[in-house]
């Protein structure tokens, strides 16, 4: 046990070399995984290997903070669309990361920065999902007078925000009653209200369809033209990543960010200092929720059908072991637990069990399909966050505590007349 | 997390000009139980401005308990206090903080992993204003009030003789730069006055003699009230105006540090002991 | 309503199964403050424990029917023995490493057990069975019919029903008696009130979470064995929710009061039953939930529970 824990403490993610060296070992390394995505056109692993590209800029320390961001965005955002272009098993890969990213992101405000163990995060998300399965439909209509019939892929666009402005009144309507209660309270009530939502989902079938679900949902569309490829979803995605990202950097260096981690760190200190206890959590809790509603949009859309068992409570623990994995608090981290735990969910268990199978077809053993490793997805949670609980409980990319920025270093600091105040 | 509603008192010209005649905080007939433990039992007490007021007390007799009821994490189970003139028995915590009182912990309490500077900062919350848009928006307003926080911080730290230490994490630093941190972070609040439960605990006598120095600035150059809890007779007698003495969660005495020096019931009570001891 | 006397039975005989697990919720949470995430599955291993052994008895020709008595007692002991285990097995290698970590760790650790002791009980009936959907041997199988005057339908107690209550009970008083007369009940109670205390008077207080986790779980295998008896069908599944509804009746009795789980327990069956009765039973998982967050909100403290306050 000792022994594995040496090995995991010395991740670090820091390149050797100057600035030039780590500038074309990225360059090299992502001409080799283009040719792998290229040369493999199924390959997870090629997969795999290209996104730690990302990785690579991330641990490139002597290439400046605006040279990595934005040699980050053109592999995202220009290299993959391209080489993934003809190719939808990769750009739906891509996509279905990019969403868990987003999904793990917002989570992560919640329980990486405020410190609340939510466990009802998937509420969230339904909720925002729904709400645009419902009014694309047509669903709606049937219940709501004044609406004739299914709303067009134009109608997306709002509903991005009014997914985002439901979640967000959802989460303060939870949370007003029940932030007030400690820890392991408070991980209780969001799972009940989690499955509260679930089981409304699958019982409400007036409005919901119930168990059945609503096929037949919406894709976006601007100016009449149906932006329904797995290549538009991957960019309406990454857009949403891109701005959960821009206003957690900006909120973590923040008055309000500060409030957070001092909650996070000591709630009685933090209130004696004047910290709103209960406003800034609320305000933790409704920024997540609010991002999962939107991304619930997202997903309903990606999907076109939308059904109570994508929102278990299964989905909620999967987005928390993305953020145990990587690292609570942290941006690089957190994305990097979603990919590892979305690539391990929905293509490494499934090529583990495809290959499987393929050995028992050639030795003409039937392998039962209830042996299947991809129906274990719950061991594989429980392994991560019992793992990464006892040995390395601060994430593979632990989270940098921010400092003060250079520009505001240069600044001198006022000596001003200090009463006894030599250091002791 | 708008910032309205953060009035922030001043205390220089409140305290000396306002209302320099009554008492700062006055406690009427203060009772905490807990269970049938009866940890504060009908204390009064009246803080003068500008007075360095001490509580001094064996082990359990309810020094703690009353800082708590002041500072409202406890809600008193009888009787009044009051700030100013204005009751705040029974407000929450971050509300008394925006009144006007701040305070240090016992068990040193810092938000071990933030820096020394975002400790402070953390005490200035009250005194920002930025909102969630502003923030978000990063509009210059924010920048340059975020700039003006961070000196008055850096200031802060210096002043505590933790200057140039701000970028130290709470956690590494020694436990007497924690302490003089949490007093530096209690001091971002701007208090009118400022709650010291045993600043000086656990120190060597060069580092009290240090802790003195400091309280002494902060009611001198800041015009600050300061109530404190204290085991070291050395620092209650040397810096205080006046000193109170509980025990059994009653008030047994209070006068200035002479006449409480001499006062038998406390020999018996408190002093007898800790000669003893 | 002509059910409601039918509903209120039948939520009794629920409520005296979810108060022994909640019995187990409430025991850890007075050790450790934790919620044991995984007690609930601990519940589910004792179920599968004591079915695989009905089905075992039956394969050598002892039909559970034919010495009811016997067959529920050769289940119950095993099933006891190897939940106790398992919770004692999770204590030390799951919770105990993390004890000065802060609060969320921990819980994520408990959530994770949970998963893994799910999945694998799946692995094993699944390798073992060829199913992990698993129907129970009937033990008790008559079903007696009472008319009581002034009521329109006779009542339906099954026999198995009266067994369940009846165990129950044998057991909370077991329990309480330990607690309460035993050496090893005092510092039990010791170390809830304060552990640092309880060392320094020379309890081992490693011990007595050990002792704790081995009480409370054993406790929950023999509901299983109870509820599989009752219920007839088990999958590895049913911790999750039956846990959910335990620890909600741990909190409405009041967490770390043993009597009041037990109150707790069965108020909350039979508020589940009669209220499932009204919103339907589609709904009635909801509403087991909304007493849990009314509870908590309105009552924190439950209803024996005593308001503790933070010392800071």
């Amino acid at each position: 046990m000792a022994a594995l824990a040496r090995f995991w403490s010395p991740f670090r993610l820091r390149l050797p070399g100057g600035r030039a060296a780590q500038l074309l070992l990225i360059g090299g390394y992502l001409a080799f995984t283009v040719g792998l995505l290229l040369l493999f056109p199924r390959s997870i692993i090629a997969f795999l290997l290209y996104l730690a590209n990302l990785l690579l800029v991330f641990g490139a320390r002597a290439v400046p903070g605006a040279w990595q961001a934005a040699i980050a965005v053109v592999e995202t955002l220009v290299v993959f669309p391209a080489v993934a272009a003809g190719n939808p098993f990769f750009m739906g890969v891509g996509t279905t990361v990019a969403i868990y990213v987003a999904l793990a992101l917002g989570l992560n405000i919640v329980i990486g920065y405020a410190g609340l163990l939510d466990l009802g995060y998937v509420a969230f998300y339904a909720s925002g999902a729904y709400l645009w399965a419902i009014f694309s439909t047509g669903k709606a209509a049937e219940f709501l007078p004044f609406l004739h019939g299914p709303l067009g892929g134009e109608w997306f666009w709002p509903f991005l925000v009014l997914g985002l402005l439901f979640a967000a009144l959802m989460g303060v309507l939870l949370g007003i009653p029940v932030l007030r209660l400690h820890g392991d309270y408070l991980a209780i009530v969001t799972l009940g209200f989690g499955e509260i939502i679930r089981i409304l989902a699958a019982g409400l079938n007036s409005i919901t369809n119930g168990a059945v679900g609503l096929p037949g949902v919406g894709a976006p569309a601007i100016g009449g033209r149906t932006l329904g490829a797995a290549v538009d979803f991957y960019f309406i995605t990454l857009v949403i990543v891109g701005l959960i990202v821009w206003v957690t950097i900006r909120l973590e260096g923040s008055r309000i960010g500060r409030a957070w981690a001092a909650i996070r760190e000591d709630e009685t200190a933090a209130r004696a200092m004047g910290v709103p206890l209960t406003r800034a959590k609320l305000l933790a809790f409704a920024c997540g929720a609010s991002f999962a509603g939107m991304m619930g949009v997202i997903f309903a859309a990606k999907q076109s059908y939308v059904d109570p068992t994508s929102f278990t409570f299964m989905e909620s623990i999967g987005v928390v072991s993305m953020i145990v994995l990587g690292g609570m608090g942290g941006i690089p981290g957190v994305a990097l637990g979603a990919a590892i735990v979305t690539l391990l969910n929905i293509q490494v268990l499934g090529g583990i069990s495809d290959f499987i199978n393929s050995v028992g077809a050639r030795w003409g053993i039937q392998i039962p399909p209830a042996l299947n490793p991809s129906q274990y997805h719950q061991l594989v949670f429980g392994v991560i966050l019992v793992l990464m609980a006892i040995w390395r409980p601060e994430g593979l990319i632990p989270a940098r505590r921010r400092h003060v920025r250079a520009d505001e270093e240069a600044e001198p600091a006022t000596p001003a007349a200090a009463p006894g105040g030599e250091p002791a | 997390m708008s910032a309205a509603g953060g009035t922030a008192p001043r205390p220089a010209q409140e305290g000396a000009a306002g209302r320099a005649a009554g008492p700062v905080l006055e406690a009427r007939g203060v009772s905490k139980r807990f269970g049938g433990l009866v940890a504060v039992e009908r204390v009064d007490l009246a803080i003068a401005p500008g007075t360095v007021h001490s509580l001094i007390g064996p082990n359990g007799a309810g020094k703690t308990t009353l800082f708590n009821m002041i500072t409202g994490i406890y809600r008193p189970d009888e009787g009044d206090i009051l700030f100013r003139g204005r009751s705040v028995a029974g407000l929450p915590p971050e509300k008394v903080a925006e009144r006007g009182i701040s305070r240090t912990f016992q068990n040193v309490r810092l938000f071990k992993e933030l820096t020394a500077l975002e400790n402070v900062l953390v005490g200035m919350h009250l005194h920002l204003r930025a909102n969630f848009f502003d923030v978000v928006l990063h509009t210059p307003r924010v920048e340059a009030e975020e700039r003006r926080a961070r000196r008055e911080a850096r200031e802060l730290l210096a002043a505590v003789g933790l200057g140039g230490l701000g970028d130290e994490l709470a956690k590494n630093l020694p436990y007497g730069h924690q302490r003089r941190l949490e007093i530096a972070r209690a001091l971002a609040v701007r208090p009118a006055l400022l709650l010291l439960d045993e600043p000086a605990a656990g120190m060597n006598p060069r580092e009290t003699e240090a802790v003195m120095e400091l309280i002494d600035g902060l009611r001198r150059e800041r015009g600050l009230t300061i109530l404190l809890i204290e085991h070291d007779m050395k620092v209650v007698m040397g810096i205080s105006d006046v000193v109170t003495v509980l025990d059994h969660g009653a008030k047994i005495a209070e006068g200035p540090p002479d006449a409480i020096r001499r006062d038998p019931r406390v020999i018996e009570a408190y002093l007898g002991k800790a000669v003893e001891r | 309503m002509d059910i409601l006397p039918q509903l209120f039975l039948d939520g009794l005989v629920v409520g005296f199964v979810y108060a022994l697990i909640a019995v187990g919720y409430t025991m850890v949470y007075g050790v450790l403050e934790l919620i044991n995430f995984a007690h609930g599955d601990i519940f589910m291993v004792g179920a599968f424990v004591g079915t695989e052994v009905l089905v075992a008895l039956a394969g050598w020709g002892l039909r559970a029917t034919a010495d009811p008595w016997l067959a529920l007692s050769l289940a119950l002991l095993p099933a006891m023995a190897v939940a106790a285990a398992l919770g004692v097995a999770v204590e030390r290698f799951a919770y105990r490493p993390l004890r000065r970590s802060p609060r969320l760790i921990i819980l994520i650790s408990a959530i994770g057990v949970s998963f893994i002791i799910e999945d694998l009980v799946r692995l094993v009936e699944t390798i073992h069975q060829g199913k992990f959907v698993l129907p129970v041997p009937t033990v008790f199988p008559d079903v007696y019919h009472v008319s009581v005057p002034g009521l329109p339908s006779p009542l339906t107690i099954k026999a198995n029903s009266l067994v369940v209550v009846g165990a129950a009970v044998i057991m909370m008083v077991v329990l309480t008696l330990i607690v309460s007369r035993t050496r090893a009940g005092r510092a039990m109670r010791a170390v809830a009130e304060d552990p640092v205390t309880a060392a320094l008077q020379g309890v081992d207080v490693d011990r007595i979470i050990a002792l704790t986790f081995l009480i409370g779980s054993a406790m929950g295998g023999a509901a299983g064995v109870l509820f599989a008896t009752q219920y007839t069908t088990i999958t590895p599944y049913i911790g999750f929710l039956i846990g959910i509804k335990a620890f909600t009746a741990a909190v409405v009795g009041g967490i770390g009061n043993i009597p009041g789980s037990f109150l707790g327990g069965i108020l909350l069956g039979v508020l589940e039953q009669v209220g499932g009765g009204f919103v339907g039973a589609k709904f009635q998982n909801v509403f087991a939930f909304c007493v849990l967050v009314a509870v908590l909100i309105f009552k924190p403290s439950g209803l024996l529970g005593q308001r503790v306050q933070e010392k800071v």
